[in-house]
């Protein structure tokens, strides 16, 4: 039988430097990323310890490009594991590579997928945000404790919210800070 | 040719020149990959994110189409608006080159 164990992790959107990180270091540690589902269930199996360097691509495709998408990393050696809330999954044995490899060589690529993802994930958040929680909050008028729990309610809401976009704020700031050095 | 086009073509990426400088003949994607890696003796490799994005962005700007697919590849070829910002840029580095050498 494979010995198999889960671990839950859990990254924010723009954290998927971190995330490849950490699976890198599994596979370093043997075990070998399997799959992620749910809210971040990182399932594994155990390997021989290899280090293995672990690549997010933020770059959601239809049916009709999926596979040519695949097929292009395929091509430069990087074996393709899974989808998740739009990110691709791929890796790649370090000691197949010249140095040090990542799938985007220039800075202008790496900053074209911060702004996918910005564009794919970040955005619609903002917009929910703003649609919806800032309406009911506006447009409660009821009275009494009823509207006063509602209205408690939505304003931490907004804080948790408002703290949520400043962290991505602040990690899509760092990394671009990272790029431009 | 629009001013965008210009702005983010000229000048442009090592990664896009080495596309359009290839694709004046009908390639995919890794056999671009191969061949500058061929070109520059191993000193550019370039990267699947980093093509996929660059061949999207470049077919969407015009400056190459996609002609048939082969074995879940696809295959594209340079443009006439391609032809213009390569045209551009080689003008770009000839200029410098000629510079570089003066000044030395």
């Amino acid at each position: 039988m494979i010995d198999t164990k889960k671990q839950f992790k859990w990254f924010s959107v723009p954290q998927w430097r971190q995330e490849q990180d950490y699976l890198r270091e599994m596979h370093k540690n043997g075990w070998k990323f399997s799959y992620v589902s749910g809210l971040g269930m990182y399932h594994f199996e155990k390997c021989e310890p290899e280090d293995v360097v672990y690549q997010l691509d933020y770059n959601p495709q239809d049916d009709t490009t999926k596979d040519e998408y695949v097929q292009m990393f395929s091509d430069c050696g990087w074996e393709y594991i899974q989808d998740y809330v739009g990110y691709s999954y791929f890796r790649k044995p370090a000691t197949q590579m010249n140095g040090e490899e990542e799938i985007f060589c220039d800075d202008e690529s790496r900053l074209d997928m911060m702004k996918r993802v910005i564009k794919g994930r970040i955005l619609p958040l903002i917009v929910i945000f703003f649609c919806c929680i800032l309406t009911l909050l506006t447009q409660n008028h009821l009275d009494g404790i009823a509207g006063d729990i509602i209205r408690i309610f939505m304003i931490f809401i907004t804080v948790l919210y408002l703290s949520l976009f400043a962290s991505f704020g602040y990690q899509l700031w760092k990394y671009w800070e990272s790029i431009r050095k | 040719m629009d001013a965008h086009i210009k702005k983010v073509y000229v000048p442009m990426t090592e990664t896009s020149f080495y596309i359009l400088l290839c694709l004046r003949e009908e390639a995919h994607g890794y056999s671009i990959v191969q061949k500058v890696e061929a070109l520059t003796n191993g000193q550019i490799k370039i990267s699947p994110g980093t093509m996929y994005g660059s061949l999207s962005k470049m077919e969407k700007d015009g400056l190459i189409q996609f002609i048939r697919e082969e074995d879940k590849r696809k295959i594209y070829i340079i443009t006439d608006l391609g032809r213009q910002v390569l045209e551009l840029e080689m003008q770009r580095i000839e200029r410098l080159y000629r510079n570089l050498q003066e000044v030395q």
